[in-house]
């Protein structure tokens, strides 16, 4: 089992000395290609997240880091431009194969995003407002959901005076944790992070990445992020995103300290480089 | 040079807002000074008398209120599912323009033409006759373009991440729908409605041959020769047919009386929608 590879990466390969079962991968991609007419944005893509750990996706800007995130929960689906090749696959099973809606795939698999999406209304309709549409949630239900949610996103203490106020009023900071805790609610098993902290302030993302940490106990986590720092702080795994030839190909995937301290591939040790890493190739 | 060019920009805007304000405000000053002295309390509950020349305008009330009601109701629908098919489920552009296309099209249309298509379709394809319902259906299509186009605006300037966001949360398109899009887009809805039933109220054009007659009618029993009296036809045929001095009075009253169910529209719905506006955007 290789430590660190490049180019072409399986779960299998994925070693840095930890067991078999934690490496079962929780989301796969074999081969996967985006493409929007005849630009192609995301190149031969295969990537394995192992379950109850976060993996954290660096590279420049326009390498398809969110096209990629967005592919793990079928939202490229929204985008009717782009055109999705290859696998991506949720606990063995393909999410192409009809067998499992994308609906209730997008209720396990739960994404945070770069702002805070904060819904028309009160704080406590915020964290059920996903939760409510669920089968077997009743309405009784719904106060206890978001407490458990609020206390999971380290928000309870802060807003359980004043969950009918509105949820516009919260500091972004504390919407941003209001965001996660409504995608907490429905217990997704992965959660998807796109830039989560690029509009928060220093604190608010220190607390995102005290959360980053505590939910991966729980959680699997899949982080996009510019911050090296913060990839270094929070990441398992780290895969490495950069442009070849126009588009995005995941060139380099390793345990973070490996591959933030002695990167193989000469295009990812520049990436480093660029944005203030390790340069040794 | 620039500082008398800067006056001078301000000037004439201020003389545009000037103008269009001084027209207003004297067409409500010329009606109401004329009109106020006839209002009272029998008029507006009595019945018409003498050809116009006594009595009062309550079923032409009544029958207004029932031809704008009928087109709010049929028009609604309409609009809000124009509406979410261009602004969510059409995906190509083109598409898009077309529909858009029609829409201003089907707004340019004279309304004697909507009451020319009634006469052919309502009164003598089906046979409706004249029918309070031919009316407000007619209404409904004059004022569709009015709501659907203000519900579209709203719809194209939602945010987009808050879609992405309750796509990723798991809800359905019709969740989307019904949960994101048409709570948000609700002052949209009712800014559109106050507008078209502003317009449609004093359109004499589309229920002249399909939905009103000057005296007879009284409460609609049925659909079928079902027909309801109105405001602005009363004030068309008085003013046109009439050369009875008493009946200016009527006429005058009326017009007033028209006027402050239009201003009382606005002051219904404006605090409603600046509430929804609220709630929207604070719960």
């Amino acid at each position: 089992m290789a430590e660190h590879t490049t180019g072409h990466t399986s779960s299998a390969e994925m070693g840095c000395g930890t067991s078999e079962a934690v490496l079962e991968p929780v989301l796969e991609t074999r081969r996967l290609t985006v493409t929007a007419g005849a630009e192609t944005i995301l190149r031969d893509v295969n990537l394995a997240v192992p379950a109850r750990s976060v993996y954290g996706l660096i590279g420049p800007s326009g390498a398809g880091k969110s096209t990629l995130l967005k592919c793990l929960n079928r939202l490229v689906d929204l985008q009717p431009l782009l055109r999705v090749e290859g696998e991506v696959r949720f606990q063995g099973r393909s999410l192409r194969d009809g067998t499992l809606h994308p609906d209730d795939l997008r209720v396990r698999i739960g994404m945070l995003f770069q702002q805070p999406v904060v819904f028309p209304g009160s704080i406590q309709h915020n964290v059920v407002f996903g939760v409510r549409r669920q089968t077997g949630v009743r309405r009784r239900d719904l106060p206890g959901i978001a407490e458990s949610a609020l206390r999971e996103a380290a928000l309870w203490d802060e807003v359980k005076d004043r969950l009918r106020k509105p949820a516009a009023t919260l500091s972004v900071g504390q919407q941003q944790r209001l965001s996660l805790a409504r995608a907490l609610a429905s217990r997704p098993e992965v959660l998807l992070m796109d830039e989560p902290t690029s509009a928060l302030d220093p604190r608010s993302t220190r607390a995102i990445e005290e959360l980053v940490r505590e939910l991966k106990e729980r959680h699997t986590i899949v982080l996009v992020t510019h911050d090296l720092g913060q990839a270094q702080r929070v990441s398992d795994w780290l895969g490495c995103l950069c442009l070849q030839d126009g588009a995005g190909e995941l060139l380099e995937t390793a345990c973070c300290a490996e591959l933030l301290e002695s990167p193989k591939c000469q295009a990812v040790a520049d990436f480093l480089r660029q944005s203030g890493g390790r340069t040794e190739a | 040079m620039r500082r008398w060019l800067d006056r001078a920009v301000v000037v004439g805007t201020g003389t545009c807002v000037l103008v269009a304000c001084g027209v207003l405000l004297l067409l409500v000053l010329a009606i109401a000074s004329r009109g106020l002295p006839a209002l009272s309390w029998s008029f507006l509950t009595e019945e018409m008398s003498r050809g116009g020349a006594a009595g009062g305008i309550a079923y032409n009330l009544v029958g207004t209120l029932i031809l704008i009601a009928t087109a709010a109701i049929v028009c609604t629908p309409l609009a809000v599912g124009t509406a979410l098919t261009h602004g969510f489920y059409l995906r190509s552009r083109a598409a898009r323009r077309r529909l858009e296309l029609v829409l201003y099209a089907l707004n340019g249309i004279p309304s004697i033409l909507f009451g020319i298509f009634g006469l052919i379709v309502f009164v003598g394809f089906l046979g409706w006759g004249k029918s309070w319902l031919s009316g407000g259906i007619l209404l409904a299509l004059v004022m569709l373009p009015t709501v659907t186009v203000a519900m579209i605006e709203r719809i194209d300037a939602l945010p987009r991440s808050h879609i992405e966001a309750a796509v990723a949360l798991g809800l359905s398109e019709s969740e989307v729908v019904r949960r994101v899009i048409l709570p948000e887009s609700a002052g949209a809805l009712v800014t559109g409605l106050l507008l078209g039933l502003a317009r449609v109220a004093g359109e004499t054009a589309p229920i002249l041959f399909t939905a009103t007659v000057f005296a007879g009618a009284t409460l609609p029993t049925g659909v079928r020769e079902s027909p309801v009296l109105s405001l602005p036809y009363h004030v068309f045929v008085l003013a046109q047919d009439s050369f009875d001095p008493a009946v200016s009075r009527t006429v005058w009253g009326t017009a007033t009386v028209l006027l402050l169910l239009v201003i009382g529209l606005s002051a219904v719905a404006l605090p409603l929608r600046l509430r929804i506006h609220d709630e929207a955007r604070h719960g």
